[in-house]
């Protein structure tokens, strides 16, 4: 097996391998060459899940498991998101895989004024069997924000 | 705004370089193929406004730093707390 060490500004020396790491075939938006995206966890931060582009170590993501954040959240996946990460499409299956035995769900975290918010409407979703992932993209995926608060408070933010 | 009438299996051309073809048509749905040179992106509608956010979410580690992480780290401490 291939090992590979990339050189993170923020995490220091990443020592990686195909086992290791998550394929998005289309990037995420705005992101689109993110091909090759590698997760890590620092046991002091859990449950915080940084998220790095092994091509560009310097472009990372920090991420939540949605379940951190709204535990009674439910994943709805369209069929193209569903096939794009080789999930079983209708009329097999619904579209809507087990968070945490089919998918790895978790949301973007982006800076909002002293903290942060999260789009539950657009997680990552990333199929547990063959460690592929997509943004999911729904039509109304500004429906389901939250902020957290100063406080520790996850608050509507939209 | 354009508007043109296709059936499956019909297409139409952009600028000389784009395709777009009906490759199928459902009740509720309709499913295009796009042929693009790889420099123009393609975009859902919805998924433009995402773009922006995720450059935000980017930037959350390469402009705030560690500092910015050990802000959200507190709030998120204090929400495990209180959850």
């Amino acid at each position: 097996m291939t090992r590979e060490v990339i050189a993170s500004p923020l995490l220091g020396e990443i020592e990686t391998g195909s086992e290791c790491e998550m394929s998005f075939p289309f990037g995420i938006p705005g992101f689109e060459e993110m091909r090759r995206v590698v997760p890590v966890e620092i046991p002091a931060q859990r449950p915080l899940i940084y998220l790095l582009d092994a091509a560009h170590p310097e472009t990372c993501f920090l991420a939540l498991p949605v379940f951190v954040i709204d535990p009674h959240f439910k994943l709805t996946m369209t069929e193209d998101e569903s096939a794009a990460i080789g999930l079983p499409a209708p009329p097999e299956a619904p579209c809507e895989p087990k968070i945490g035995e089919d998918v790895l769900c978790l949301a973007l975290l982006v800076p909002s004024e002293r903290t942060v918010r999260a789009n539950l409407g657009c997680p990552l979703v990333v199929n547990l069997r063959n460690l592929r992932g997509i943004q999911c993209a729904p039509p109304d995926g500004y429906s389901n924000c939250l902020k957290l608060s100063p406080e520790g408070v996850w608050e509507p933010a939209c | 705004m354009l508007v043109v009438r296709r059936r499956a299996g019909e297409g139409i051309v952009v600028a000389g370089e784009i395709a777009i073809e009906v490759i199928e048509i459902s009740r509720t749905r309709v499913k295009l193929g796009i042929s693009a040179p790889r420099e123009v992106p393609v975009l859902r509608k919805e998924t433009v406004t995402l773009r922006e956010e995720n450059r935000q979410a980017a930037a959350l580690v390469s402009e705030q730093g560690r500092a910015g992480i050990e802000q959200v780290l507190r709030a998120l401490r204090l929400a495990m707390n209180n959850g």
